[in-house]
């Protein structure tokens, strides 16, 4: 870590603070002297992968995050949120982001040992789980959200987009998300109201859980994890998804082309795919950014909840999410379950339209 | 022999020489169809296309270390900067870089490329577009100095700069780009390191560059009409410098006078007189004289550059002073 | 992309361990007072001189840095040459006259290691600028630094690669420091890739210490850059081992740091991948590494029993 000592990491201001953001909404009171806490998890590598050369993917700096984070916080001030606590990152971004805010809340950076991987966002997501948080807003990619849902799998999920080509978190305003998410974390609505439960697929190798994705898992033909993306479809035989669309970017636009398969629904696709024939129906689809790609069908089958999916290939590697990440060893056996009490997931425009109903905003 | 001027030969240099070599090319700031700040490069950019005269941005680093990265790659590039002055901005690609490669890679390497600058005061262009600085070049190893006075002479040393396996610095007075003189069509080369005796003669030698080459034979033929007979040898470049045929002139005439239109302190005659004193002290008959620009930066107002810069009255005022 | 085939593999496995091994040799030869001068090591960051230069031609041109000597390796440089050049013998790339810090051999690509920080970027431009010139297809790679970034030269070079699509692609080693002065107190921004977007080109963040990352994001660019489709910006994040120089005391950087840089120590890591992946076995890792430690042994007597350059050699060589 190249940490800067002079950007403060501690410190908290009292709630009711008189000048700069405060709670907006008349509806929200603020409970004498418990704290509702929210985590925010910002991963400073996310959106500077590979597919910014090998395809058309987008820039996203940190200082944008540094300013989607001060939106953020304003949104939970707004909503009532009365304390943050947040992982600490090589890139200081949310104490960057707190530097230029006057947020009425109390600040907490976790104490936590940085490896500077992604399992930092597991760990801060176990963390902050077992601390109670409301909430977890996450920062970054698909791969992002995936390692926090491993460290935090009961906890409401805010992902704001901040990676290529994602498919799990959205893109959307930061401020309002913010205030959505602080408003679940006031509790007031119940999580089946407010979030989505979304199903995930649950990776296997020799019957052992090994790992998770969120979107989907792409087996992948060589050995090597390399600059982890994936965006040779020559080099993936086999995908499973647990959620696919035709107006999505990245490997689930595949199955999306086929069909329509709801986050919330308790079913998933499996395709065994080969390179372009007559003798096979063939999918177009863009893979990634500006990146389109046209793959034989050679067979498609519905995985439902629990059912055991096989791997045909060893050795290979396993992309969860976009990401070259499980090494499957010659004569390995893998396989991938489609697992549908995933993750909950704030729902931005559920929330919003609840709190409007509910007169939150008005006086 | 058809007069051309000071222009029209270099640019007829640069064309004969891209003609005759496919690894020449010309780089600079509107060197293109715009044909170069004064215009050296015309007509360049509709023959040879922009794949041969290359604009750039305004980036002199850029522009003198492309030159040398494209020399020590195996081009033959004729860099352009508008103004000498603007080498400020480049320094680094020319001294560190291009000067020093062949010397820090133990000869195997080689870097065959010209940058062209013009020179001067005399268009109330202020103190950033006017200076005479081949005194910081001729002080670095590794590069060559040329600094032509003449049509003829700026045609066959560009020429043989641009055939050069090192970095030349070739300077060319803005007031020069003028001046007509005798050019033979064809391609011809003018050798770095010889020295051209203007005008010959026997009571004192003035060593000349540049502009000021113009203004000794003008104040030659003022003491002339006096009964003093002035040789004025012109170096033609300062990196290598022919103190031979300086030497040899003052062995002749025992008296020697140096004019340059850069500052007198630490210019470039300081190093010229030093040689004749090392080599032919017990030759003169009188203190040397310099005529220079005075240590200060170029001025704007007219009277004030006028001032600044020495001519021929200067260098009359100097020879009778020997006497 | 395919993975590199095992020839591949190993030449780069053999590649990473040429460097560690000539380093420390350049360690310990210069506490012992056997070589002059100021020496960069270049331990530590192995995986991206290796990575990198794998992924090129004996045609295609690399602009080093004062930290060279993984980059002229990498590219094919002799060792032996080179470790008598840092001895300051006749013998060396240089006939002694250069020294670590201006190596070079320009028939296999090698433009020079530099002391200039930020003085490669331009030359890059037109080393590259030769290539389109020529229409051939050959590419030059750019090696600067976190600190060389900072410098108007480098800004220059990405402006005018990009605004000429050069066949360049430049590769930023950030090691986290300039000297002894943190990134987080040189710039504002936290990666270096961000910049690319400025110049319009492809801007990634590397794991500087995967071999493997490193060599497939290179050959993505190159390959990108032979096709006449201009430049791209890769920021390989990675760590120096030793200060700055050696004798550097380093007193501005927590031992914390290094430890946990070392623990992610790129040739075991990589060593690991192979035999995981079973494209090599342990006698065949180990033949390699017997190899390369008898090559750098030969370097170093060849270095030592070199003689000086003769005082007359002072004058040659200033002029072609």
């Amino acid at each position: 870590m190249w940490l800067d000592e002079s950007i403060p990491v501690r410190f908290s201001l009292p709630a009711g603070h008189e000048t700069g953001i405060d709670c907006v909404s008349s509806a929200i009171s603020q409970e004498g002297d418990v704290l509702l806490t929210v985590g925010i998890i910002a991963n400073p590598v996310s959106g500077k992968d590979i597919r910014r050369l090998v395809a058309y993917g987008s820039v996203f700096d940190n200082q944008e995050k540094v300013r989607i984070i001060r939106r953020i916080l304003t949104g939970l001030v707004a909503a009532g949120v009365t304390r943050v606590m947040y992982m600490p990152d090589s890139q200081c971004m949310v104490s960057r982001a707190l530097e230029n805010i006057e947020a009425p809340m109390e600040v907490e950076e976790m104490d936590m040992h940085m490896e500077n991987t992604q399992d930092d966002s597991i760990h801060a997501a176990r963390k902050m789980e077992a601390a109670g948080v409301s909430a977890i807003v996450v920062l970054g990619g698909d791969g992002t959200s995936r390692a926090v849902r491993k460290g935090a799998p009961n906890t409401p999920l805010l992902p704001v987009s901040t990676g290529t080509n994602n498919v799990f978190p959205a893109m959307m305003e930061a401020t309002v998300a913010g205030l959505a998410a602080g408003i679940v974390a006031t509790g007031r609505f119940p999580l089946e109201r407010t979030c989505c439960r979304a199903s995930i697929l649950d990776v296997y190798i020799d019957g052992e859980a090994v790992d998770i994705a969120l979107v989907d898992v792409a087996v992948y033909d060589g050995m090597f994890t390399g600059s982890r993306a994936v965006w040779d479809m020559d080099m993936v035989p086999q995908v499973f998804f647990s959620r696919c669309r035709a107006d999505v970017i990245g490997m689930s636009a595949v199955g999306g082309q086929l069909e329509r398969i709801l986050p919330e629904e308790p079913r998933g696709l499996a395709l065994d795919l080969c390179p372009p024939s007559t003798d096979v129906p063939v999918v177009t689809a863009a893979i990634a950014p500006g990146r389109f790609a046209s793959v034989g069908i050679m067979r498609r089958v519905e995985m439902l909840p629990g059912q055991d999916c096989p791997v045909t290939i060893s050795p290979c590697l396993l992309a969860v999410d976009g990401e070259r990440e499980v090494e499957v060893g010659e004569g390995r056996r893998a396989s991938v379950r489609l697992n549908p009490d995933g993750v909950w997931v704030i729902d931005v425009p559920k929330v919003m339209e609840l709190a409007r109903s509910a007169g939150f905003f008005v006086s | 022999m058809a007069k051309k001027t000071y222009l029209q030969a270099l640019n007829e240099a640069m064309r004969l020489e891209m003609e005759r070599d496919a690894d020449v090319f010309i780089i600079g700031e509107d060197v293109g169809k715009f044909g170069g700040c004064f215009g050296v490069t015309q007509g360049l950019f509709d023959k040879f296309g922009s794949e041969r005269v290359i604009d750039t941005p305004i980036t002199e680093s850029a522009i003198v270390g492309a030159a040398v990265g494209s020399a020590v790659s195996g081009l033959r590039p004729v860099a352009e900067l508008m103004f000498v002055d603007f080498i400020g901005c480049a320094l680094d690609q020319l001294f560190n870089q291009g000067a020093k490669m062949r010397y820090m890679f133990g000869g195997k390497a080689k870097v065959p490329m010209t940058l062209r600058m013009p020179q001067g005061a005399g268009v109330c262009a202020a103190a950033q577009h006017s200076q005479s600085l081949e005194a910081w070049f001729m002080h670095i190893p590794g590069i060559k100095v040329a600094i032509p006075s003449t049509p003829y002479d700026a045609k066959g040393l560009l020429i043989s700069a641009i055939r050069e396996d090192n970095p030349v610095i070739f300077l060319e007075h803005k007031m020069l780009y003028g001046v007509e003189g005798e050019v033979p069509d064809e391609s011809y080369t003018i050798p770095l390191g010889k020295a051209d005796v203007k005008r010959e003669g026997a009571d004192v030698t003035v060593v000349a560059t540049s502009r000021m080459v113009h203004s000794a034979l003008e104040a030659a033929e003022t003491l002339a009409a006096s009964g003093i007979s002035v040789e004025v040898v012109d170096p033609r470049s300062l990196q290598p410098l022919d103190s031979d045929t300086i030497v040899e002139s003052v062995k002749k005439t025992h008296a020697l006078v140096v004019a340059h239109e850069a500052v007198g302190f630490a210019g470039p005659g300081a190093e010229i007189i030093a040689q004749v004193a090392e080599k032919a002290l017990d030759y003169l008959d009188a203190p040397v004289k310099r005529v220079a620009a005075p240590f200060c930066p170029v001025p704007f107002s007219p009277p004030l550059e006028q001032a600044f810069i020495p001519g021929a009255d200067a260098i009359v005022a100097a020879v009778k002073s020997l006497r | 992309m395919k993975s590199p085939d095992k020839k591949v593999l190993l030449s780069m496995f053999g590649t990473m361990h040429k460097i560690r091994a000539f380093e420390t040799a350049c360690q310990e030869f210069f506490a012992a007072g056997k070589i002059p001068g100021f020496v960069h090591l270049y331990l530590g960051e192995e995986a991206v001189a290796t990575g990198a230069c794998a992924t090129l031609r004996k045609t295609d041109m690399i602009t080093s840095t004062h930290r060279g000597h993984g980059h002229c390796l990498a590219k094919g440089g002799d060792l032996k040459f080179m470790m008598a050049e840092i001895f300051g013998r006749k013998t060396g790339y240089c006939k002694g006259k250069g020294g670590s810090m201006h190596i070079a051999d320009v028939h296999i690509g090698i433009l020079g290691a530099n002391g200039i920080v930020g003085g490669g970027g331009p030359l890059a431009a037109g080393a590259a600028l030769s290539s389109k010139y020529r229409k051939s297809d050959t590419v030059t790679v750019c090696f600067f630094g976190d600190g060389a970034s900072n410098q108007g030269t480098t800004q220059e070079a990405l402006n005018l690669a990009s605004a000429w699509k050069l066949p360049l692609v430049f590769i930023n080693e950030n090691n986290g420091y300039g000297i002894s002065c943190p990134q987080s107190k040189s710039m504002a921004i936290t990666d270096i890739a961000d910049r690319a977007s400025a110049y319009d080109m492809p801007g990634v963040v590397v794991d500087g210490n995967d071999v493997l990352a490193v060599y497939e994001a290179v050959s993505e660019a190159v390959n990108r850059a032979r096709q006449g489709k201009g430049p791209s910006l890769l920021e390989c994040k990675t760590y120096r081992w030793r200060g700055h120089f050696e004798g550097d005391p380093t007193v501005y950087r927590p031992e914390s740091e290094l430890k946990e840089w070392m623990a992610k120590d790129p040739i075991p890591r990589f060593a690991k991948k192979l035999l995981d992946s079973k494209q090599a076995t342990q006698a065949e890792l180990d033949a390699i590494v017997g190899g390369v430690k008898k090559e750098v042994e030969e370097a170093v007597a060849f270095a030592e029993s070199s003689p000086y350059p003769e005082l007359a050699d002072l004058l040659e060589d200033v002029y072609a």
